[in-house]
């Protein structure tokens, strides 16, 4: 599950936090280039090459080796996901050192924690010649950096520091963003599973399965079909729950929560053809990875929707602040 | 692009990676994971069994259309695109003749005794992008050398399914690396990662009674003592066709399989 923040914890303590533009740029771009990282990596895996650089952490004795063939991919992978853990080592001294609320400098410290822990895990997966578990993990825990990375980006924002903290749920739009958030994290590990145990074509044909609308009994039992069905019965499950949370957003008037919302609403339409061009694709390079990428943006915009809803609407946010902060998913 | 920018910045971040996670340099190729360094069971049990004089030969023949050769995208490296100028072909199914090439026979049961591994190497090699030859048979114990003759680099993966998966490159030209395998396994599927159309079987079997039929289709096991056998004749994509014979000292028996389209 990603990281439960309380308001209390972080932001709504009377100690005052100036608005720091630079350390949240910096946030910003770490999100964005997370998302970049979790399509990078999903590339490894669509093109096969996880083991073709068969050291780490050096690849092929060298820090920079000739990026050829599945080189290109895994190496790529490796230094892009080295720029991440650059930034997120920056931004975690940076905040250290400069921020006076303890809740956000110990989640600058939990991400620094979680990138290594994942540097780790890819390294794993590649002397061990990649066990499914490691694998996994190592997909899993990337979602749950980029939704860390997002809470950086939105306690360190203005729209944050310059409103109070919320426990109120009167329309229920929290209820349906933490649900849907959940939802979507549950439909990623699937997904992780089915990708990693090779279950991506256990059902080789959409929308029908094994040419029927309900599977036949006899091929549920085996684990990559029940596995591969289980996530395209996940996806109507995300579907119902971003839907809702669409709906009660849209019917509660505020913008900020609505936007995010739809969005994902959006996304998770255009996720699912994705998910159907995979299979009818038999997982060609660029529908699977961008499926990848698209669940993790779903997942950060439920994600930042629940954050959202911890604080106050606030007359005297402007127009520029909201501007600023963006919607971090969406990059 | 974007990667190149990065360069820098990784240059950076991986000391401090090594610092944050206490790694060291521990993954050069050369020490690479755990090699089947283990004697044969051949060697360890002594006395080996004597060879024969009845030999058994034939022809494995394909009936039928085989599939068209597979055109292989070789562009990602420019090394193997400077050596396949006009693309590179992949018969899968290799008929000449009728007679089908690359088809791994051995005797399956039949044989007595223990054979020592042989202490001379078998070479896989990997030139031209491509692996050679495409089917390697040893014993269990028998040197493996892998060599790179390529001026790229190379990962050499075997996916066995009951001997020890291993994962090693070979940075440059030049560079060698020997394995054994300790139990016997046929066509274990070898690969690249770094190019994936790269693909070779290797077989390890506890007795020297193997061969691989050449592209007439033809193949020779020597050296047999006289005995009743089941001989197998396995394709990496066709299914596999058995066959029984008998031999005398001295007779060189004919056994042909054929395989349909
Ligand atoms: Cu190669």
């Amino acid at each position: 599950m990603p990281l439960e923040i309380s308001a209390d914890a972080v932001g709504g303590s009377p100690g005052f936090s100036p608005f720091a533009p630079w350390r949240h740029r910096l946030s910003l771009l770490l999100v964005a280039s997370t998302l970049a990282l979790i399509f990078v990596g999903g590339l490894v895996t669509s093109t096969g090459s996880g083991l073709s650089v068969p050291d780490w952490p050096l690849s092929y004795g060298r820090v920079m080796p000739p990026m050829v063939g599945g080189v290109f991919y895994e190496h790529g992978h490796r230094m892009v996901a080295s720029f991440v853990g650059f930034l997120t080592l920056v931004l975690a001294v940076w905040t250290a050192r400069c921020e006076t609320r303890a809740g956000v400098r110990r989640l600058a410290w939990l991400a620094l924690a979680a990138v290594i822990a994942q540097g780790v895990l890819g390294g794993l997966t590649v002397l061990f010649l990649l066990p499914t578990p490691i694998s996994v993990t190592h997909a899993c825990l990337a979602q749950a950096f980029f939704c860390i990375t997002i809470a950086l980006a939105y306690l360190t924002s203005r729209e944050w520091l310059s409103s109070t903290g919320t426990r109120d749920d009167v329309v229920g739009v929290r209820g349906a963003a933490v649900a849907a958030t959940a939802a979507a994290f549950g439909q990623l590990v699937l997904g992780a599973v089915m990708r990693h145990i090779g279950a991506g074509l256990a059902v080789p044909d959409f929308p029908r399965m094994y040419g029927r609308w309900i599977p036949p009994a006899e091929v549920l039992a085996q684990l990559p079909v029940a596995v591969h069905l289980a996530h395209r019965g996940g996806a109507v499950i995300v579907l119902a729950f971003v839907l809702r949370l669409a709906l009660r957003a849209t019917r509660d008037g505020d913008a900020r929560l609505a936007r995010p919302a739809q969005l994902a609403l959006a996304l998770v339409f255009v996720q699912i053809a994705l998910g159907a061009l995979t299979v009818i694709t038999e997982k060609a390079v660029l529908p699977t990875t961008a499926h990848v990428a698209t669940g993790a943006a779903i997942l950060g915009l439920c994600w930042f929707a629940t954050l959202r809803t911890r604080r106050h609407r606030h007359a005297a946010v402007s127009a520029p602040a909201v501007a600023g902060l963006g919607d971090p998913a969406v990059s | 692009m974007f990667m190149r920018k990065t360069l820098a910045v990784v240059a950076l971040a991986v000391p401090l990676a090594l610092v944050a996670c206490g790694g060291e340099k521990q993954e050069a190729p050369a020490a690479a994971p755990a090699t089947t360094q283990t004697a044969a069971p051949g060697v360890a049990a002594g006395g080996a069994a004597a060879k024969g004089s009845a030999s058994i030969g034939g022809k494995i023949s394909f009936a039928g259309t085989a599939p068209a050769p597979e055109k292989i995208k070789v562009s990602a490296d420019p090394y193997c695109q400077k050596e396949h100028k006009d693309g590179l072909e992949r018969k899968v199914v290799d008929v000449k003749d009728g007679g089908l090439k690359d088809v791994f026979v051995y005797v399956k049961s039949g044989v007595t005794g223990t054979y020592p591994p042989p202490t001379e190497a078998v070479e896989l090699d990997q030139t031209g992008c491509m692996y050679k030859p495409h089917i390697v048979a040893l014993q269990v114990g028998q040197p493996l050398k892998i060599k790179n003759d390529d001026e790229t680099l190379h990962n050499i993966h075997p996916r066995p399914a009951v001997n020890q998966e291993f994962n090693v490159g070979q940075a440059r030209k030049g560079m060698e690396v020997t394995k054994t395998f300790d139990k016997k396994e046929v066509m274990i599927p070898v690969g690249c990662d770094v190019h994936p159309w790269m693909r070779s079987f290797i077989s390890v079997l506890d007795h020297p009674f193997f061969a691989v039929t050449d592209e007439d289709g033809k193949y020779e096991i020597k050296g047999l003592p006289a005995g009743e056998y089941e001989v197998e004749a396995v394709h990496e994509k066709l299914k596999s066709q058995m066959g029984k014979i008998t031999v005398k000292d001295g007779e060189k028996a004919t056994l042909d399989l054929s395989y349909k389209g």
